[in-house]
Formats: structure tokens, sequence, C-alpha cells
């Protein structure tokens, strides 16, 4: 079933006096539960394009459905409010609050859903013990390592149940070490929670492990294989 | 299908806002610091201000005509020895049957030439009652020379230093006192000098010759009063309560209705006090709005310089689906602590300060030399400072008005925080 469809998605921006076409004519559709790699050069629109499916950034013509929802036609707050309860993001770096603790940090987004303190609490455990973290919980970011800190990242996106998770290059900043084990992590939460994936990346290892590699060059999709 | 909407709890509205709050400790703390300091002074400054206007003001109200005055209409504009209240007795019992809560003293003053074998100056006479008008206590300790005045003496007058050196005499000196009547004659009274005072204030001590009411009264009985009817010059009011006093203004003047009299509060009877005042306060005020401006720049510095810092965290959290409305109400709750902290430790400094100062005073009289005269008033060498429930509550309601005032630019600039650009910061 199609969770996600983006129908002749193009993004224009300006830079100075030049005006610059980010994405041409975009056309894709996510099935539920699909573990899938935008993958491409430095300035291919990757994410641009994952900015637009994330109600972070508007198109400049075409629509994004969500289910039944097209994204295209919602106001700011409304933007905000369903990226708070359908989507989870995990970014490159720096993705935690640094005020709060990991256990903090993935309950946040379960407290802004005004889920009850019991229910997130549990949820927020159950996810940092799945990503291997129940022990250092208590902790706050700057007493994590950077790979420690993707997968707290990783179990909020995922406690506050998502139905599509959009990484941006996740495993940019880790050891080969660290990244396996995320991508291990991410790999069987999707299986497990039917939770679909869409990350953008430049790295092989992800690229390895991905069902699906859509891939963009100059703002156009020029590839769509199946592993 | 309703929309689902985010919800921010206060809890952790204010626990995301306090420890913001303390991500850069020390520069926290030199915020705080400044702004409770400036804050302490300002406290210690109005207060001193508030206490020595207070001051002020009591002993006006002592040495002149009390909190309420009961006088001839048209006295005050243009004083002369025959505006007198002719039937002070009957005046007296009205007064008396409203069982005021103070007291009411009966008084004479005139305007007379004082000589003396050897010179001749103005003068004002003050008749009064010389066991229980405030004026005693406030004098008698003034005296450097000779005694206060004996009851039964009908003779008796204290001169101040200043009159003493004018027309060279000493105590147990002869001073005639002579006044114009309305008809164009001239009476004149023998006194003999008790006693002689200094107040340290020129207005009283160049000026003032005090005397038993009995004395004065035989000026008003020249000028045609009838001894018997006890005529005075005006009846003051001493009010236990001040507060009280718009109160028993009200009902003096209906107590007095049809009797051809003023009844006037100590504003009225002494504007030159009230403007010294006014004044007084501005420059107080003066200084208050520069502590505030201090204040201002010492929260919005702080307060943007963390939102400047938190730009990418910023994106993140709206990426995350916390919505620009949350956004400021967080930056907000950050000044609003911040605020909360410095009012709080300024009331620790300014009113431990305050306490101590209205307990102990300040003794400025090594700074005022001789001169204890301020806008025609004693003004006391040891000044404690006073602070009055409302002046509390105005000062911390200011001090947080001004505060939510600086933390809006910072809000506001959190809020307009776009995620995408800030995520690429």
């Amino acid at each position: 079933m199609a969770l996600l469809t983006l129908q002749d998605i193009g993004k224009c921006y300006r830079q100075g006096e030049v005006e610059v076409q980010a994405l041409t004519g975009i056309d894709l559709v996510l099935e539920e539960g699909e573990f899938t790699a935008l993958v491409g050069p430095s300035g291919s629109g990757k994410t641009t394009l994952l900015n637009i499916i994330g109600g972070l950034d508007a198109p400049s013509s075409g629509h994004v459905h969500l289910n039944s929802t097209d994204l295209t036609n919602l106001n700011e707050a409304a933007l905000s409010d369903f990226r708070l309860f359908q989507l989870g993001f995990i970014f490159q770096a720096y993705n935690l609050v640094p005020v709060l603790s990991a256990l903090e940090n993935v309950e946040l987004i379960m407290v802004l859903q005004g889920r009850p303190l019991q229910e997130r609490r549990e949820r927020a455990e159950h996810y940092l013990a799945l990503v291997g973290l129940k022990e250092l919980m208590q902790r706050r970011p700057a007493a994590l390592s950077g790979g420690q800190q993707q997968r707290v990242a990783v179990a909020r996106a995922l406690a506050a149940g998502p139905r599509l998770v959009l990484a941006d290059e996740p495993t940019a900043n880790l050891d080969s070490e660290n990244a396996a084990a995320l991508l291990d992590i991410m790999h069987s939460l999707s299986h497990e929670e039917k939770t679909t994936f869409i990350f953008s990346t430049h790295d092989p290892r992800v690229m390895d492990r991905a069902e699906r590699i859509i891939t963009l060059h100059d703002g156009s999709i020029i590839g769509d294989k199946r592993n | 299908m309703s929309r689902q909407r985010s919800h921010m709890p206060f809890f952790m509205l204010v626990k995301l806002a306090w420890r913001n709050l303390w991500r850069h400790r020390r520069r926290t703390i030199i915020t705080l610091s400044s702004i409770a300091i400036g804050f302490g002074l300002a406290v210690v400054s109005i207060g001193i201000g508030d206490g020595s206007h207070n001051s002020m003001i009591r002993n006006a109200i002592k040495l002149g005509e009390g909190h309420l005055a009961v006088q001839v209409p048209g006295y005050l504009e243009a004083p002369a020895n025959y505006k007198y209240l002719a039937d002070g007795h009957s005046l007296q019992a009205k007064l008396e049957a409203l069982h005021i809560a103070g007291s009411v003293e009966a008084r004479i003053s005139l305007q007379l030439l004082a000589s003396s074998a050897n010179n001749s100056v103005g003068a004002g006479l003050e008749g009064m009652n010389i066991v229980s008008d405030p004026r005693v206590a406030m004098l008698k300790p003034k005296m450097i020379a000779g005694h206060w005045l004996e009851a039964d003496d009908h003779r008796g007058v204290l001169i101040g230093d200043g009159m003493a050196r004018k027309l060279k005499v000493k105590v147990g000196g002869k001073v005639v006192l002579m006044a114009g009547t309305q008809g164009g004659d001239s009476q004149a009274q023998l006194g003999r000098v008790r006693g002689i005072f200094d107040s340290h204030v020129d207005e009283l001590d160049d000026f003032l010759v005090l005397s038993d009411i009995d004395f004065a009264r035989r000026f008003l009985t020249g000028e045609g009063a009838v001894a018997e009817q006890l005529p005075v010059t005006r009846f003051s009011v001493f009010l236990n309560d001040p507060d009280s006093m718009a109160q028993w203004k009200g009902l003096i003047q209906s107590a007095m209705a049809g009797e051809d009299v003023a009844v006037l509060d100590w504003h009225e009877m002494m504007p030159q006090l009230v403007q010294f005042i006014v004044i007084d306060d501005a420059g107080n005020y003066v200084f208050l709005t520069l502590i505030l401006i201090m204040v201002v720049f010492g929260i919005l510095n702080t307060v943007l310089m963390s939102v400047l810092e938190r730009t990418r965290e910023f994106g993140l959290l709206r990426a995350l689906g916390l919505g620009r409305y949350h956004l400021l109400l967080l930056v907000m709750c950050e000044s609003v602590l911040l605020s909360v902290l410095a009012v709080v430790i300024g009331w620790l400094v300014g009113g431990g300060a305050h306490w101590w100062i209205s307990t102990h005073g300040i003794d400025f009289s090594a700074l005022m030399g001789g001169e204890m005269s301020i806008a025609g008033t004693f003004m006391d060498p040891v000044i404690y400072t006073e602070l009055s429930q409302g002046r509390v509550i105005q000062l911390t309601v200011i001090v947080f008005a001004v505060t939510l005032a600086s933390g809006i630019y910072p809000a506001l600039k959190a809020a307009r925080v776009a995620p995408v650009a800030a995520l690429r910061t």
C-alpha cells in the first residue's frame, strides 16, 4: 500500500541573482515499511527532497501525499503538527537537545504529542533498550559518544510512532562499527514496526543495506532499483 | 477528522527554560549579579528618598500646622493678624465631639515686630499650649540656653539663636512685641526671654517667637476678639494614622458645615514641601530609569546571545514538531525565570541593606554641616530608609514588566527561525 506519493515535484530557489532548479519532475511512490536510500552526488537535491517530504520546505510545483494528506495544502502550524505526529527525523549530527538526558530526549516528542507519562516512559525505555542504551539513559548528550547520540536520535524518532522516518546522512559522522550497528538497529526496526525509512546518503554501507536505491542527479531521478 | 495538535506542558516549558538558563553558568551569574546589585541599589536609593521625605513630612507636620488645619478662609493666601476664629470655644467643642484619633491643638500665629534695646526684627509669634503641643517635643531638646516655658508663665517667650544674635538679647532679657491692628493702631506686649533654641533651621531660628497661647491671645483681644470665647488663628489636627487624613478631613468639613472656616490638609498648607518632594522624587526616578535600562540590556544581552547560539537547535525543535508559539513561550519563560531570580536576589541584597539602614540609620550630619533645613523644614541628620508596601509592589512590577518587554525581541527572533535554514547552520 502506498504510504508516500510525490507527483511532479519541482523546487526552484534564488541564489543571489541566479535561479537554481534544485528538483525537476520528481514522481515517486513509497510503500509502507520500505527501507530506501536516496543517493547521488552533492548538490543533486537529496536534502531538498527530504525537506519537502518532511514538510520543512515547500515545493515550487507538484504535490506530496502522505496517505490521504496533501502536505502542500497545509499551513505552517498544521505542517508542524503533522511532522510531530506522522514523521520522525534523524539528522547527520547535533540531533539532540543538549539540556535533556537521553531518556528525556526520547520522551520529548511524546510529551508534545500529549501522551501520558507512564506510556511515554515505557516506550522511551523500550526503544532505548532496543538501541542498547538503557544503562546510559540518564546521561546528557555531552556525556555520550557520537554513535550513542545517533542511537538516541533513532530511539526518539521511533518511540513517537511515526509512519515515516527521514534520515539525512545519519552515518556520516560515525565510524564503521557504529555505522553498522546503527543500520542494523534501523533495519530490524523497520521490519518489526513496519516503519518506512528514507535515507539520504553517500555512504556505501547504507546503500548495501538499503532495499531500494533511488539515484538523483541534478534534481532528477535517474535511477530506481531494488536490492 | 480533527487535526492532532501539539501540546507543551507547563512543567516541560519551565524545565527546558531553567536548564537553558544554566547552560552558560558564568554568563548567567554575571547577568544576575549586575541586575540584582542594580536593583538592590535602586531599592536602597528609593528607600532613602522615601525615608528622608517621610521624615521631612513628619517634622514639617509637627513643627508646622499638623495633618489638618482649621482656619479662616483666605488666611493661607494672605495671612493677617485680624484673620482669626473668633469663637474658638465652640469650634473646639465641635472638634472634640468628633473624637478624632489623634490630638487637636489651638494655635495663634501673628506677624509682628520684635524689638530689644539694641535692634528690631520682623518676627512670627506662635502661641500654643506649651505642654501638649507637638512642637514642644521637637524644640525642647534644641534649647541651648535658659529653659522651656513654665505652665503659668504669662510673659515668657522663647526665641531662636538667630533672633537672639540680631536683637542682642540673652536669657532674661526683655523683648517688645509690636503689631499693627486692622484699624490702623498698634499694640504691644512685653515678653521676657526664658530660653533660646537652635533648631538648625534658619527660617525658625531667625524668625520664630514661641509663647503660651494666652500671651498671644492678648493681641487678638486687641483686634476686638472676646477673650472668653477663646479666639485662635487655627486648630491644628495631628492624626495617629496619617493615612486616614482624607477621611478625617471629610468628617471635620461635615462637622464645620455652616461655619466660616476652611479645612486644609498639609499638602495645601505646605505646597513648597510637596513641590520639593516631587522634584526630589523625579531625581530618584531618573536613577531608577538608569537601573531599568541596565536591566533591559542585561537581559537582552543574555537571552539574545543564548538565542543566537541555539539557532540550529531551534531548527531541530521546529523540525521535530515544536510550533513557533512554543519557541516564543520557551524564550519568554527564560526571560521570566532570569528576572524572577534577579528580583529575588535584588530584594535579598536591597532588602537586607534596607533592613539594616531602617534599623540603624545613616548619619549624614557630617555631610550636612550645621544646615539641617530643606524646603523650610527640619531635616533629621540620621536618615532611615522606608519602603511602603505600595513601593515594594511598584518596584517589583516595574522590573518584571521591563524584563518581559526585554525578552520579547529574542523570543520573536527564536520563533522566526526557519527550520531548513537553521539546520544548515
